[in-house]
């Protein structure tokens, strides 16, 4: 019997893994034999992830993505004591809804350091020689909202569109060295951020916009967590530079 | 901060008249109180005051007092 998505020993960074789909994505890369690093600012939430992993070799690194100048370090630390990547997933993100009358620059600017900045900083780091195995493959979570926009969602929407642009870019720069780079653009999923988006928007709102496109139901993070671990596994390894959708029909 | 600066700020985020808003005035009476300007309060309160307003305790506001009384 074969395991397409085996990832036995493979090297695995993941950001926000605190929470959401960063922790699932974690916790479901290390049933299938990965060895997870795990990074958030969150150290005791970090832990709480940690302990809920399967096999040995993983660590927690606490640290603050918007640091965008100290990723750098944060690398070349993780390589030095964990070994090289085999994979890359950036799930940290942040989604703040804001009108456009409030959405000014220096709102624009934290959203696109987290979620866009940081995305390329991290592959920029990590693809330094030493720093990845060939056939690496990095990955950023993205969202449905890159292509389908909204009221009061330009930054975010902005934020995870700059983020799949990126990824066609850098796809094709790092073929040569055997990296794979790709994004998973999720729908909806139930986390503590889709709540926190639900008491902001209401419920009613919610329910007819949301429900009523996305015809499969609410996501669950296992459904990006599975998206993640082909996309990691050599299974997907001629897949590069493209965005899977994984929205329980919301685009179609 | 004066109450009259708070108003205007509110007047501002609805896009109401200057001077339309007083503090006894009925949120459900305005067609401008929507989810937008719901959205542009909690960016205000983030922003300005500093402080974090819920989609819960937006739906308790039900004057413009109880926005102010939010804002101290």
């Amino acid at each position: 019997m074969i395991n397409p998505l085996d990832l036995t020993g493979k090297h695995i960074l993941v950001t926000g893994a605190s929470s959401g789909i960063g922790k699932a994505t974690a916790i479901y890369i290390s049933k299938l034999g990965a060895k997870v690093t795990l990074v958030a600012r969150n150290e005791k939430k970090l832990e709480d992830t940690l302990s809920k992993l399967e096999g040995e070799g993983h660590s927690v690194y606490p640290f603050d993505l918007k640091q965008v100048e100290e990723i750098e370090g944060l690398i070349n630390n993780i390589v030095s004591q964990k070994g090289a990547l085999n994979g890359l997933v950036h799930c940290s993100g942040i989604a703040t809804m804001r009108p456009l009358s409030m959405t000014r620059t220096a709102f624009l600017h934290d959203m696109m350091l987290l979620n866009f900045y940081a995305y390329v900083e991290l592959i920029r780091c990590s693809s330094k020689k030493n720093n990845f195995t060939e056939g690496a493959s990095f990955i950023g979570i993205s969202s449905a909202r890159s292509i389908s926009g909204d009221k009061s969602q330009t930054a975010y929407c902005s934020s995870k569109a700059a983020m799949d642009a990126a990824t066609r870019c850098m796809a094709k720069e790092l073929a040569t060295k055997k990296i794979r780079v790709n994004t998973v653009i999720a729908g909806f999923i139930k986390t503590a951020m889709y709540d926190m988006f639900v008491g902001n928007a209401g419920e009613e709102a919610v329910n007819s916009y949301i429900l009523g496109r996305q015809y499969l139901g609410m996501g669950e993070t296992v459904d990006v967590a599975n998206a993640v671990a082909y996309l990691l596994s050599d299974a997907a390894k001629f897949i590069t530079g493209t965005g899977l959708i994984v929205d329980g029909g919301f685009l179609s | 901060m004066t109450t009259q600066e708070k108003l205007a700020m509110l007047e501002e985020i609805m896009e109401l008249e200057s001077g339309s808003l007083n503090a006894g005035t009925k949120l459900e009476d305005l067609e401008e109180w929507n989810s937008m300007a719901a959205l542009a309060l909690i960016a205000l309160m983030d922003e300005e005051f500093n402080k974090i307003l819920t989609g819960k305790q937006i739906k308790e506001f039900k004057t413009v007092q109880d926005i102010l009384d939010f804002m101290e």
